[in-house]
């Protein structure tokens, strides 16, 4: 397999779409310095403005029990687990205060396949944020939680997506996509939350219903390079049938205190697939750099390598640290590491519109050094209003018989 | 064909080995981020090839125990490293003499930089130089061109001592206050052929950024053609920005931890970690030390 360098430059400088051979073929072969700048020069083509944008916003991960058991996450705990942990909704409207104190406009909001939350606790959490914050945004619940809550729910996904939708749903997180071939989804113990197809479908149907999502890569587990090519091809052929997708994040897969073990791609994988994603993904406006996997440096020199978004400050992150990488970077830093790359940074929505110059410009914002966490270590305290909802395991029925129910918020 | 967006005629005097003026310098420092690289890595694989090499120390901290133990651990090593002198010459002296003895003859000893020892008020800096070299001392692990003279670090070698790297303790000037620094020490000691661009000390609110880091170490690359090795602190700078580092123009990790420690985590651990980023970025790993 060889391909002429100078001709695929040229085709990409005319707008021409890079062939799944072609594309691995670069992968493999090209200069790094190669795929950065051809990936420079689209990313100048989409956005000439020289605008780099972020999102504040929190990353809130509403509970930790998962039956998904999927064997690259540190996050999950099964089910009776003594760390298991689901927020209250009092816990998750301190959490949205927090956040729009910081200037933030939405939360993030993805959690485990928790079997005893019914999807009528999503919709009252939905329908109370909404109530509470009218204008606050909910990008929430990835694929295969919508999936998990559409056989738990047994209602079909675009009946759950509507629900959701009706309830408050505002955009679809492209979380669980991992890489999406069924061969990587079973040996990483990712199969049976979703299928590649599933995980497709899903997000098809909710560009079909009017949502906007993002999707997401996380490589460097047991893919081969034709099948991290084959995720992003899958991907490219559903933006060309929906054009849902707002933007494409890639990421390192995390080791440490996962079952599968392992190593983490290294930073140059990383800024190779980033380049190699913004000249395949040609159908996809934004990219945006994971500085929370590969720190604030390697992230700001994402954008050199394709990148135009910063991501979100996330103000919270629990999925991440769990398997070993505890970067932080507020507004502040957002902001002078994209500036000191020669951009001008700009706060933006989900749906990537401008909402203005930097928040803490305007007024005082605390400086924030950390990343927050779900919950202080060692609070087990479980919410009241979850005695309102029935449980299906044994060991939530268990729970929810001990406390009367209350009132829901 | 991907060119490169810098300014031809810099470029090829860059090329040739040229001394830059500072207009020039500044001009490149102003250039694409990715064509400073792409020509650093140009003029760095002509110049030493499309190795990196790396070397693992084990660094003594003050008041660490001098035992059997420090020996054993530094069998796998290419260096042992001395941190900070000790509160006085006496006491210092008699710590180089100690880890010496423990090592014996065949383990390079070096330790502290030039500007802690000059600073200190224990008499002219060649004669505490000689009494390290006497105690058993092989080099001075660094000389931060922003913090010493060219003439101190002349003094190192006036007495046999060698110094492992010319170095920055601090970016406050900026980086190309900081080339002409080291060129003026370079051209004082023209046998000197290693300098680690990036700084030692970062400011914990507006640490250096990533461009910064790589601008430097390209910068450095170009600048200072006398210079073989640009060295990057693998403990500091961490596998990500030290991987960058080498396709920007660094061609020596520094600073690789003599074992596994689990403490730290793989990201700071073993040297299969460090040569596979080696590889991973296109070069050929070879590790400096021990025969």
């Amino acid at each position: 397999m060889s391909h002429d360098l100078d001709a695929l430059q040229a085709r990409i400088d005319g707008g021409g779409r890079v062939t799944a051979d072609e594309a691995l073929f670069l992968y493999r072969s090209a200069p790094t310095w190669w795929l950065g700048r051809m990936a420079d020069l689209v990313r100048r083509r989409k956005h000439p403005e020289g605008i780099v944008t972020y999102i504040i916003d929190r990353n809130v991960n509403y509970t930790n029990v998962c039956v998904a058991r999927c064997n690259f996450c540190a996050f999950y705990r099964p089910v009776g687990h003594g760390e298991g942990y689901v927020l209250g909704f009092d816990e998750i409207f301190r959490k949205i205060d927090e956040t729009i104190a910081l200037g933030g406009v939405q939360l993030l909001l993805q959690g485990g396949h928790n079997p005893d939350l019914p999807i009528e606790w999503y919709e009252d959490l939905f329908r109370a944020v909404k109530a509470r914050y009218p204008s606050f945004k909910l990008h929430a619940l990835s694929p295969p939680e919508v999936l998990h809550l559409s056989r738990t729910s047994r209602l079909p996904v675009p009946e759950v997506i509507q629900r959701l939708i009706a309830a408050g749903l505002d955009s679809i997180p492209g979380g669980g996509a991992e890489i999406l071939v069924d061969r990587v989804r079973k040996l990483l113990n990712c199969y049976g939350k979703a299928t590649a197809d599933e995980w497709l479908d899903v997000m098809r149907h909710a560009h079909q219903a009017g949502l906007r999502t993002t999707a997401t890569m996380m490589y460097g587990t047991v893919e081969t390079d034709e099948e991290r090519l084959e995720h992003m091809l899958r991907l490219r052929a559903l933006q060309d049938e929906t054009r849902g997708f707002t933007a494409f994040i890639a990421w390192s897969y995390q080791p440490e205190h996962t079952e599968r073990g392992g190593r983490e791609a290294t930073g140059i994988e990383y800024l190779r697939t980033l380049a190699l994603a913004r000249l395949v993904l040609d159908n996809f406006d934004n990219l945006q750099a994971s500085w929370v996997t590969q720190g604030g440096k390697v992230g700001q020199l994402s954008l050199a390598f394709g990148a135009n978004d910063m991501g979100s400050v996330m103000i919270e992150e629990n999925v991440v640290r769990a398997a070993g990488a505890a970067y932080c970077m507020d507004e502040v830093e957002i902001v002078r590491n994209v500036e000191d790359a020669g951009f001008v940074a700009m706060r933006r929505n989900m749906h990537y519109e401008v909402l203005g110059e930097p928040i803490f410009r305007q007024r005082d914002v605390p400086r924030q050094l950390e990343l927050a966490t779900a919950r202080e270590a060692g609070d087990t305290s479980v919410p009241s209003e979850l005695m309102n909802y029935p449980a299906r395991s044994a060991a939530g029925k268990r729970q929810r018989a001990q406390q009367p129910p209350s009132p829901v918020a | 064909m991907i060119e490169i967006e810098i300014n031809t005629a810099i470029a090829e005097r860059a090329r040739g080995g040229e001394r830059l003026t500072a207009a020039e310098l500044a001009e490149l420092d102003a250039s694409d981020v990715l064509s400073l690289g792409m020509l650093s890595d140009e003029i760095r694989r002509a110049r030493v090839g499309d190795t990196v090499s790396y070397l693992r120390v084990l660094d003594v901290a003050a008041g660490e125990p001098l035992d059997d133990a420090l020996s054993t651990r530094a069998a796998s090593c290419g260096e042992v490293r001395l941190a900070t002198p000790a509160e006085t010459l006496a006491a210092t002296v008699d710590l180089v003499q100690r880890v010496r003895a423990l090592l014996g003859a065949g383990i390079r000893l070096t330790g502290f930089s030039l500007a802690d020892v000059a600073s200190r008020p224990w008499g002219p800096l060649e004669e505490v130089l000689a009494a390290l070299k006497a105690a058993g001392l092989d080099a001075i692990a660094e000389a931060p061109v922003d913090l010493v003279s060219p003439d101190q670090v002349a003094a190192v070698r006036a007495v046999g001592l060698g110094l492992v790297t010319l170095s920055v303790q601090r970016l406050d000037e900026g980086r190309l206050a900081v080339l002409e620094r080291a060129r003026a020490v370079l051209e004082v000691n023209p046998h000197l052929t290693t300098f680690a661009p990036l700084a030692r000390e970062q400011s914990i609110a507006t640490p250096t950024t990533g461009y910064s880091d790589v601008r430097l170490v390209a910068l450095a690359r170009i600048a200072l053609p006398e210079v073989r090795t640009i060295q990057v602190d693998w403990q500091q700078y961490g596998p990500k920005l030290a991987q960058v580092a080498l396709t920007f123009g660094a061609n020596h990790l520094d600073r690789v931890a003599p074992t596994d420690d689990p403490a730290l985590g793989w990201r700071r651990a073993s040297v299969e970690e460090v040569r596979r980023n080696i590889e991973a970025a296109g070069f050929t790993p070879v590790e400096q030390g021990p025969a």
